[in-house]
């Protein structure tokens, strides 16, 4: 059964085409959610087996979303993983990677070979 | 007392030096005043009978003599500007002299009859007034070249604090690139419908990380200021591009209401720039307690009409009513001004914000930016105390007489 993967990040072409490599690479069924207000919302009717989230979005940032997460019964149980563009390590643990706790953390421009392991390691399929 | 004639009391108190020499007789000394005893340090009983030679250098004397034969020559009065003598001590005494020549009716002789004037004092006035007015030019010229320094100066820090949000702005699209490269180098299959798409946002990424990149260079740019006619709009964009990641980090909203139809505003872009970076980023600052920041920015043309000057606010300094002019307003919805710290806002190194954050010279560099431009910055409470205003005023037309870089910095 194709694993579900949530792609929150306002970078539209970003996520367009992480969908495509994802969707080439593996058996993954990717939704994408460019608006972090919507991103429970979403996540609650898609019931992703892994969230990949963005750091600095307008409206919400990725800590408050993985708060939002952290806080409902279900999605709790959802790993997520953290990619970020943030350059700067201080900016960094100031912001809310550091409030994320148990999520992995990716640096912007991904490692694809190294996504995918860290997917397969984050939802058991390792 | 000594009896005088009235033409000798006269001749003594006059305060001009008064000579005369015999043409007939090798032009020597036949009436030596008063003044005339005090600019030459000799005495009348001395100089008369006596000719140049025997009072003065031979070079002098050579000098005094081709202008009396001159003078009569010419028939009529000749008037030297500035003539040098010596005095005492050696050193120069300067004269300005008339002479004239007169034939003595009841002797027949020719006369050359010499009126001087002590201008030692007016020279010396005039030289130091001119060797003053060199430094002041030079320090000026200084001045003009600190300022700019210290205007590039306000620049780099402002640079290296974008620089994190720029480098995250770059590296956005770079990572789509490699999304695109990896997803490319699985090979090629002609009938995906994907590959299209992808070359399509590779494509935009590549201009868009030009883009910021191109923005950031113009910014750190170091010319003199250089101005010409610009789109209030594309400046506004410029400035939204290098300080998108500082607005989206801290979630602020921003509205823009420019009129298309704006006249040209004549603008330095990388300096303006500068000033409007520095106001939106301070912007931002007061806004970090706000639960939803929201900057305004909105430019309109107007012709002034209540022009107020000195009461209290001062609120055109440069303009006069009926002046065209383009206003930029920057509202925020932030902490506001607090009220004793806002005659301080324009002070260089007066600054609110923690050490490191802030060096305190943004605003007033941002001033002296706009006072180059021949315009205006005002920073205000909202009227509705619900945050801050920063206003500019620009000319629509360029005055190059404002232009000048001549006031003092800081103001």
């Amino acid at each position: 059964m194709a694993r579900k993967i949530l792609l929150v990040d306002d970078e539209a072409g970003f996520t367009q085409l992480l969908k495509m490599n994802l969707e080439k690479s593996g058996d993954f069924e990717v939704t994408i959610e460019n608006d972090s207000t919507k991103a429970i919302a979403t996540a609650r009717s898609f019931q992703p087996d892994v969230v990949l989230l963005d750091v600095v979005m307008p409206g919400m940032d990725g800590g408050d979303v993985q708060a939002q997460f952290q806080s409902d019964s279900i999605l709790n149980r959802v790993p997520v993983i953290m990619l970020t563009a943030l350059v700067d390590s201080a900016e960094l643990s100031a912001g809310a990677v550091a409030q994320s706790g148990s999520s992995i953390v990716l640096p912007k421009p991904v490692d694809l070979s190294l996504l995918l392991r860290v997917i397969d390691e984050a939802t058991g399929a390792a | 007392m000594e009896p005088l004639t009235l033409v000798e009391s006269v001749l003594d108190n006059l305060p001009v030096a008064v000579f005369a020499k015999d043409a007939n007789d090798d032009f020597r000394f036949v009436l030596w005043n008063k003044k005339q005893e005090q600019i030459t340090t000799v005495k009348a009983s001395k100089a008369v009978g006596r000719d140049d030679y025997d009072l003065f250098s031979e070079e002098s004397a050579d000098y005094f003599r081709s202008v009396d034969k001159a003078v009569l020559k010419r028939g009529k009065l000749l008037e030297v500007p500035e003539e040098i003598i010596e005095g005492k001590d050696g050193q120069d005494i300067h004269l300005r002299t008339v002479k004239i020549p007169v034939i003595e009716e009841e002797t027949g002789r020719r006369l050359v009859v010499g009126i001087s004037e002590d201008i030692t004092e007016q020279v010396q006035s005039r030289a130091k007034l001119e060797s003053l007015n060199k430094n002041l030019l030079e320090t000026n010229q200084e001045l003009q070249e600190t300022q700019l320094q210290l205007i590039q100066a306000e620049k780099l820090e402002s640079i290296g604090r974008l620089a994190a949000g720029v480098a995250h702005e770059v590296k956005n699209p770079l990572a789509l690139l490699l999304l695109g490269v990896d997803y490319l180098s699985g090979g090629i299959d002609p009938a995906d419908p994907n590959v299209e798409t992808i070359l399509t946002q590779m494509r935009e990424a590549v201009d868009r990380a030009d883009r910021i990149v191109r923005g950031l260079v113009d910014f750190s740019s170091q010319r003199a200021l250089t101005r010409e006619p610009v789109q209030l709009h594309a400046v506004i964009d410029e400035v939204l591009l290098l300080v998108k990641h500082e607005l989206t980090r801290s979630n602020t909203k921003v509205s823009v209401s420019i009129p298309a139809d704006l006249p040209h505003v004549f603008l330095d872009l990388s300096k303006f720039e500068q000033v409007v970076i520095n106001l939106v980023i301070n912007a931002v600052h007061a806004m970090s307690e706000s639960k939803s920041p929201r900057l305004e920015i909105m430019a309109r043309a107007e012709k002034l009409s209540d022009v107020i000057k000195n009461q209290g606010a001062r609120k055109y300094e440069v303009f006069r009513s009926g002046d065209n002019v383009v206003t930029l307003e920057l509202i925020d919805n932030g902490c506001g001004i607090d009220s004793g710290d806002a005659s301080r806002l324009f002070d260089p190194f007066f600054t609110t914000k923690a050490t490191g954050v802030g060096t305190g010279l943004g605003l007033s560099v941002a001033r002296k930016i706009v006072q180059l431009h021949g315009g205006e910055l005002h920073v205000s409470d909202r009227p509705d105390k619900k945050g801050a205003i920063a206003k500019l005023i620009l000319p629509t037309k360029v005055d190059t007489g404002k232009v000048a870089l001549t006031s003092n910095f800081p103001k």
